[in-house]
């Protein structure tokens, strides 16, 4: 009895609406459906791209074309059909008014909780905004640029300082890396630039939000970071997109490059649209973000909370080439009714006296399956390199499932690495507990789920961690048990 | 495929030695230490089985064993100690499959990787959708003796199940230098602390032996190598 009681406090906890699922009606500009040279051709132009970009994405393509979508992870992906995708989807200047922002557009961030006016509200961040394939606006650019600090769209980042990117680009990621970062290379259409120079700290958080619009579309956006000597930034980005009955593929890029002793923060709170409580629908997220550690001294540190999706596949990692560079990887995942996540990161030690940090919470609710996958690896090279890993996982109900596949790999001697990890549910005393003290079942699990994550909640920055925790009390809306 | 199968309320207790040759005494060998583990373990209601894997120097191989729960309460502990120097290769792949509910497991696994050798160690849980009260462990340990040793661990949890406590570890890590400083100023010299170390290291799993000439067996054998293996590379390096 108590036991059926408590499925059902759970399961409404876990039932709730995507509360970002609206559709914008603007006037959209399309290209064709489909995948081929001449649709990359297109892209580019629209985008008034040199030959040496051109080039770059026509030579992703062809090894694009030979390569195979991978299927090692603990997923089930259905067959996507990748010619029935429009790559490019942009809204239309309105032709009264083609230097402003569409109001509509303005409304649609406003909406979203990202304004694009450089008000008080989020007075510390400054946002670049991505409306399907472009870039709407980039706001606090100049304030910015008084301290030599380039924040803006990846296009124009290629008109306005091609050296830059041109030096930087896909040395993280080269273009045949995967699968994912092979197609999104050939087709990718907007994205962030950031360029922080020698001995700046940046003074603001600077912050990308991706929506997806249109119907049929996918999103492939590429993010650029680079923190030249000494310097920092806190970096965050935040995604939405309509609810849909399609699922809908969004395939990015990130890459960030560290100099010596320059500290990177980079924080994501992922909220594509899910699916419904069906599993109908959803974004399919197959990501690839890395950072380079390469001068000494440097620090990435990645945190993320996930929350939505129909399928996540991401793995956020960092090689730490530099001496005495280090690396933190934070990370919450939440997966609810059919959603399924393979998330997790990869550490790669190359130099000495390299360090590391993992720390994975993943909750498992309704149908989902929720896997942490990690790669540790130590090269010979790295002496005194030290990781310690640890991944929680939570499961809420009986019908969900929760996977560790930690891969350790050590050729140093002198080099430690540590792992641990522990599956578990909700126990009743602790929701007894609660109870006891007057705190309704559904209060009680979000507290426990955030005192679960709090670790990892806690680094986010702090305009985005009352938001993160708000999510996370919704995704699970509907799930207890 | 060999499958072995531990009966309704059953005892199995299996001692394994690899690589020991023909150092090994005749009763031990009679006793079936040098048996090959069976591909397949099957337990079935309220059997117990204690499994324990010794790898000596000198082996290279994969050593392989999937046990499945195939009835309630049954229990496993399943341990393993493997030293590897020279150029050794090994893989042990362990899978528990618990498919039914109420089951125990309980693995640990220690390593000491030296020379050119490289060990791998795969272990896998798996707890099926039914397989409520569940609990199951696995940790495993390993020491890198030597610059040009390797050792990979994938230990892995698959769950599907949510009234169940499972847990995994694993760590590479080296003899610690605290440890030895702490004893070298007590007057123990570093070759012998470092042996001390590794002993200790192991004995989780050589504790699993009963006492009796079996036991007093490994442990010279296992003191023997981990010296040769100190002597090799002085400094407690091991090339």
């Amino acid at each position: 009895m108590v036991m059926l009681e408590e499925n059902n406090i759970l399961e409404e906890f876990t039932d709730r609406e995507y509360e970002h699922g609206f559709v914008t009606d603007v006037q959209q500009e399309f290209i064709p459906k489909g995948l081929n040279e001449d649709i990359i051709r297109l892209i580019s132009s629209k985008k008034n791209e040199p030959g040496w970009l051109l080039d770059f994405r026509l030579d992703a393509f062809r090894k694009w074309q030979k390569m195979k979508m991978p299927r090692w992870a603990h997923l089930e992906i259905p067959d996507i059909d990748y010619q029935d995708i429009i790559y490019y989807a942009a809204p239309k200047a309105r032709e009264d008014r083609p230097k402003e922002i569409d109001p509509e557009l303005a409304e649609t961030f406003e909406k979203l909780g990202i304004p694009l006016h450089e008000r008080d509200v989020l007075a510390g961040v400054a946002v670049d905004a991505v409306f399907d394939s472009v870039s709407v606006t980039t706001t606090f650019r100049k304030a910015l640029s008084e301290k030599g600090i380039i924040f803006c769209s990846f296009s124009e980042a290629v008109k306005e300082h091609p050296d830059l990117v041109r030096k930087y680009l896909a040395t993280v990621v080269p273009s045949g890396d995967n699968f994912f970062s092979a197609l999104n290379s050939a087709v990718f259409s907007d994205g962030s630039f950031c360029y922080i120079p020698k001995g700046v700290r940046c003074p603001m958080e600077l912050s990308s939000y991706f929506r997806i619009n249109a119907k049929g579309t996918g999103q492939f956006e590429r993010t650029l970071i680079v923190a030249d000597e000494g310097s920092y930034v806190s970096y965050l980005e935040g995604c939405t997109a309509p609810m849909r009955d399609e699922n809908q593929l969004h395939a990015a890029v990130v890459e960030i490059v560290l100099e010596k002793d320059a500290e990177v923060k980079y924080s994501t709170v992922q909220n594509w649209y899910p699916g419904d409580a069906d599993g109908k629908g959803g974004i399919f997220n197959f990501v690839t973000k890395r950072g380079l550690c390469r001068g000494e001294g440097s620090h990435l540190s990645w945190t993320q909370v996930e929350t939505g999706s129909a399928i996540t596949w991401k793995y956020p990692s960092t090689i730490l080439k530099g001496d005495n560079s280090s690396s933190e990887f934070y990370s919450v995942a939440v997966t609810n009714n059919f959603q399924q996540a393979d998330t997790g990161t990869k550490m790669i030690h190359a130099g000495k006296n390299t360090r590391s940090r993992i720390i994975s919470k993943g909750i498992s609710a309704g149908r989902s399956q929720n896997s942490y996958r990690g790669l540790v690896k130590i090269l010979p090279g790295a002496d005194n390199a030290r990781n310690y890993s640890q991944c929680d996982s939570l499961l809420i109900g009986d019908k969900c499932g929760a996977h560790t596949f930690p891969y350790i790999e050590n050729a140093n001697r002198t080099a430690v690495v540590e792992h641990e990890a522990t599956t578990s549910k909700i126990s009743e005393d602790q929701l007894f507990y609660c109870n006891q003290r007057g705190i309704a079942p559904e209060e009680a699990v979000g507290l426990i789920v955030n005192g679960y994550a709090r670790e990892v909640l806690s680094k986010l920055p702090m305009e985005f961690a009352v938001e993160a925790q708000k999510l996370l009390q919704i995704s699970l809306e509907g799930s207890v048990g | 495929m060999e499958v072995l199968t531990v009966n309704r309320g059953c005892v199995l207790k299996r001692i394994l030695v690899y690589g020991a040759g023909n150092n090994i005494p005749d009763d031990l060998k009679n006793a079936g230490w040098l048996d090959v583990l069976p591909e397949k373990l099957v337990l079935e209601e309220d059997s117990h089985a204690e499994i324990s894997i010794f790898v000596l120097p000198g082996f290279s191989g994969n050593i392989r064993l999937t046990a499945e729960f195939a009835g309630e309460r049954a229990d496993l502990k399943l341990c393993g100690a493997y030293i590897c120097t020279g150029e050794d290769r090994l893989s042990l792949d362990m899978e528990v499959r618990h498919e039914v509910p109420g089951c125990h497991s309980d693995q640990i696994f220690k390593g000491l990787a030296a020379g050119h050798s490289r060990a791998d160690f795969f272990g896998r849980i798996i707890v099926a959708e039914n397989a409520f009260k569940t609990e199951a462990y696995q940790a495993n340990h390993n020491l890198l003796l030597s610059d040009t040793a390797k050792v990979d661990t994938k230990p892995q949890l698959e769950i599907y199940a949510d009234d169940v406590k499972c847990s995994h570890g694993a760590t590479i890590g080296r003899l610690d230098e605290e440890e030895q400083f702490y004893m070298r100023s007590r007057g123990i010299p570093l070759d012998e602390a470092a042996l001390l170390q590794i002993m200790s290291f192991v004995s989780p799993v050589i504790g699993t032996v009963p006492d009796g000439p079996g036991k007093d067996f490994l442990v010279s054998e296992i003191e023997q190598m981990s010296r040769n293996l100190l002597n090799a590379g002085k400094t407690g390096q091991v090339d």
